[in-house]
Formats: structure tokens, C-alpha cells, sequence
């Protein structure tokens, strides 16, 4: 009896080690970017650029939405303005803005371009990240 | 994954018996377009993408008589006629021919078919287009990761039902976020949220900031020009409420607070037609990033606060059963 009840421990531990091992592979680290953060990589990855990444808490600190998404033309769709270089340079986009005088030029790529590598294209912590695109969730 | 009750119930189909009726393939497009696509155009809750050939076959096989059912009287996660009574039954067929259409087999005879593989490779660029062209502000389906399962995990969902409450949030600096590359110099230079939130009124969800109050108080200065720091928004001050089904409060759609950020052109009349009543709105919809989810649930506070939103009262319904 005495036995028995040991090897069902053994079992029982065993059985817990396991599935804390299993827990470890199914719950990697959840990333933990701000809401709204927005991960575009429509080229970067292939262009072997880091993706860029739009925080629009720090954008709407200082600006209405209306700036961007009115005036300047932005979709509210993640990945969906096909924004290059080409045209932030001519003044559309980022460009209108990020010209040097407003803010920052161009020549900080790694100040966008900061994602890690091979980060899909996303809003953070949206909706959609969870029920559309679950493969692509904010796990890294 | 494997015991999906979604996916399982859709397999399941009962065969019955029917010949298909003629309807305008305009019409079924039409419809498709305004009521299908938000799922049948994304492959959410299980629903089968329009251009997956291999999914839609299965379905096919069990004879269009079955399909037109299953979409009139509704099918696992569907509601009847897709959630529009609306729809008048030719409008849910010829909807339904549309889509077999565009998912790489013909409408098939009523003994047999089959879909062929060569068909599902020639139906894929059709449904990227169909998906891209209709709807600018739709659900963001991801251009990077196009290959995504047709539903969640069980576990997903209960967690996403748990009102979308990140676990342990905490805004850390970019080099910790999950997203940002640590091994990038510039990522260490960037502002850190928290620095920026400071002496902000802090608010239940999302960026943890009310926003609003954040507006109000003076606490940030977002300006409403790209280069006039002292131009002014136009502020419209004009409450809609909108009737909402059962015990849930009615909706009060301030837009006060809206105007301050945005301009009119932002949601008239592409997202919300500027005319009451004009607009059917879902909880669905706005969970797949249209109407009010366009921002509400990607950068606007999400869903999870539903009475900042629902905050109207209404009279209490008597229930009908449990008094003796």
C-alpha cells in the first residue's frame, strides 16, 4: 500500500514537471508594447530593414488624430498607406513631418526601423491581432 | 484545435435535396461585400475564407441545397442569413453561388463534384482582391502572415471573452517591449511610455491613460495643424443615442469628445453614413475593426469598457419565467 501511494507521487510529480514544461512552451513571454503601437513590414523585411514601428501614444501626445488621418491622408489600416522611402522623402507621409522640422529627418532609420526582425505587420493589442490574424499574435 | 466545435459543426453538413436556383451573380456579390465579408472574408470564428478551395470543397460536396440552408437558417457561429433578416432567401442564395464562385469551384452538379486543385490555385489572387479592394477601414488582415488558421484555439477564446484583459501590464521601456530590437542603438533612445503618462490621469484600459480627461485637463497640447500650434479644432457639441438590443444600456455617441481629435471627414460618410438610423452596427463588426472598432479596440480605448459606451439606462424588462 505504502508503496503504491509513493510511485503515485512519483507519478504525480512527474506529471507536474511536465506540465510546467509544457506551459513553458506553450506560454512564451507575452510582448508587452504599448496599445496601439503599430508594426508595419511591408518591405523592411525584405528589404533587410527592421520593420518600423509607430507608437501613436507618443504621436497623439502631441498631435490630433485629425493631422495624420485628415490632412495627411493616413488609412486607418495598419500596412495599408504603402508607405516607402520614395515617398516620405517627397514630403508625403512621415515626410510631411519628418523633414527636420517639424521633427526628426530621415536620416534616423533606426529610430523607425527599431522592431525586431521578421515582426509581422500589426496594431498591438488590437481586436483584430487577436480574433483575424491569431497566428499573429504579440507573442515573440 | 482539433475538437473545434466551430469547425466540426461545419463540416457536419446535412445533405439535402434541392436544385439550385438562378439569381444575379451583381447581387450576390453585393450582398457578400456588405454582410459576408467581415468573417467569410477573413476566416474569423471559424468561418470559411471565400477563395479557400479546400475548405469551401468540403462543403460543396454536401450539394448547394445544403449550403443555401445552412446560410438561411445560420450554421455554428453564423447566425441565420448571416445576421441580416433582411436578406430575402434569393438574396442568401445568389450570395451563396457568389462565393462558391470565387473559391475555385463551379457550382456543382447536383450528384457529384469535385474541386479541383488547379482551380484553388487560379481562386487565390481573386479573393485578394475581393478582400483588399472594398473596404479601406476593414479588419487588418496582416500582409505578412497571410497563412492564418481559420480559428483560434479554445483557449483563445475564452481568453479573449475574459474582456480582452492584457495580462500584467506594465508599459515598459521600448527595449523591453516584445516588439522593439534591443540590439538596435536607436531602440535605447526612444522615449519611454511611462515617461511621457506622467501626472496623466490614468484610465482602466488600453495605454492606461484616459485620454479624454488627459485632453481636457490640459495636460497635453496635441496640436489640431500640422505646423499652426495655436489653430483650434471644431469642436461639435451633439450627443446621438443609439437603441441597443435587451437589458444593455443604450448607446450615447458623444461627439464632443470625437471632434476633438478628429475631423468630421474622418468617420462621414465612409465608416458611419451621417444620417440616423443609416447605420447597422455589431458588437461583431466592431470586434473585426469596423465602425466604431476602425479605433475602439486598436488605439481608441477597446472594447472591454463596455459602459463608456453603453451608459444610458433603460427600463428593466420583467422577467417572464421563475415567479411561480
Amino acid at each position: 500500500m505504502f508503496v503504491r501511494r509513493k510511485a503515485i507521487t512519483k507519478a504525480g510529480k512527474l506529471g507536474v514537471v511536465l506540465l510546467a514544461a509544457l506551459g513553458l512552451v506553450m506560454d512564451p513571454p507575452v510582448a508587452q508594447a504599448e496599445y496601439g503601437d503599430v508594426v508595419i513590414n511591408n518591405y523592411s523585411d525584405a528589404a533587410g530593414m527592421r520593420p518600423v514601428i509607430f507608437p501613436h501614444w507618443f504621436h497623439r501626445v502631441r498631435f490630433r488624430c485629425k493631422v495624420c488621418h485628415a490632412d495627411l491622408g493616413f488609412k486607418f489600416k495598419a500596412g495599408g498607406n504603402e508607405i516607402n522611402m520614395v515617398k516620405i522623402i517627397d514630403g508625403e507621409y512621415c515626410g510631411a513631418c519628418h523633414n527636420g522640422e517639424i521633427a526628426w529627418s530621415v536620416e534616423n532609420c533606426n529610430l523607425c526601423h527599431s522592431a525586431k526582425p521578421g515582426t509581422p505587420t500589426q496594431v498591438h493589442e488590437s481586436t483584430t491581432q487577436r480574433l483575424v490574424s491569431p497566428s499573429a499574435p504579440a507573442k515573440q | 484545435m482539433k475538437t473545434n466545435p466551430i469547425i466540426l459543426a461545419g463540416i457536419i453538413f446535412g445533405v439535402l435535396t434541392g436544385s439550385a436556383m438562378t439569381a444575379e451573380p451583381s447581387r450576390g456579390k453585393a450582398v457578400y461585400e456588405s454582410n459576408c465579408i467581415a468573417c467569410h472574408g477573413t476566416g474569423v470564428a471559424g468561418a470559411p475564407k471565400v477563395g479557400d478551395s479546400g475548405r469551401w470543397s468540403v462543403r460543396i460536396k454536401s450539394g448547394m441545397a445544403a449550403l443555401y440552408a445552412s446560410a438561411i437558417k445560420g450554421k455554428s457561429a453564423m447566425p441565420p442569413k448571416g445576421g441580416n433578416p433582411a436578406l430575402s432567401d434569393d438574396d442568401i442564395r445568389a450570395t451563396v453561388d457568389y462565393m462558391v464562385a470565387q473559391s475555385g469551384a463551379g457550382k456543382p452538379s447536383p450528384a457529384a463534384s469535385t474541386a479541383k486543385p488547379a482551380a484553388a490555385k487560379g481562386a487565390a489572387p481573386v479573393e485578394k482582391a475581393e478582400i483588399s479592394r472594398p473596404d479601406p477601414v476593414g479588419a487588418a488582415v496582416t500582409t505578412a502572415a497571410p497563412l492564418v488558421p481559420p480559428a483560434m484555439a479554445a483557449s483563445e477564446v475564452n481568453r479573449f471573452n475574459r474582456l480582452l484583459m492584457p495580462v500584467g501590464r506594465r508599459h515598459p521601456p521600448p527595449a523591453e517591449d516584445g516588439i522593439h530590437d534591443p540590439s538596435n542603438d536607436a531602440t535605447h533612445v526612444l522615449q519611454p511610455p511611462l515617461d511621457a503618462y506622467t501626472g496623466f490621469p490614468p484610465g482602466p484600459a488600453g495605454n492606461g491613460v484616459d485620454w479624454v480627461k488627459t485632453l481636457e485637463q490640459g495636460k497635453i497640447k496635441p496640436r489640431y495643424d500640422r505646423k499652426d500650434p495655436n489653430a483650434a479644432p471644431v469642436v461639435m457639441d451633439l450627443n446621438i443615442v443609439r437603441e441597443v438590443k435587451g437589458s444593455m444600456p443604450d448607446v450615447v455617441y458623444p461627439h464632443k469628445q470625437h471632434t476633438e481629435w478628429l475631423d468630421c471627414s474622418n468617420c462621414h460618410p465612409a465608416i458611419f453614413i451621417p444620417q440616423k438610423g443609416a447605420n447597422q452596427i455589431s458588437m461583431a463588426q466592431i470586434l473585426l475593426g469596423q465602425k466604431c472598432g476602425v479605433c475602439h479596440g486598436k488605439v481608441a480605448f477597446p472594447v472591454s469598457e463596455c459602459r463608456l459606451c453603453h451608459s444610458k439606462k433603460k427600463p428593466m424588462g420583467v422577467a417572464q419565467t421563475g415567479k411561480n
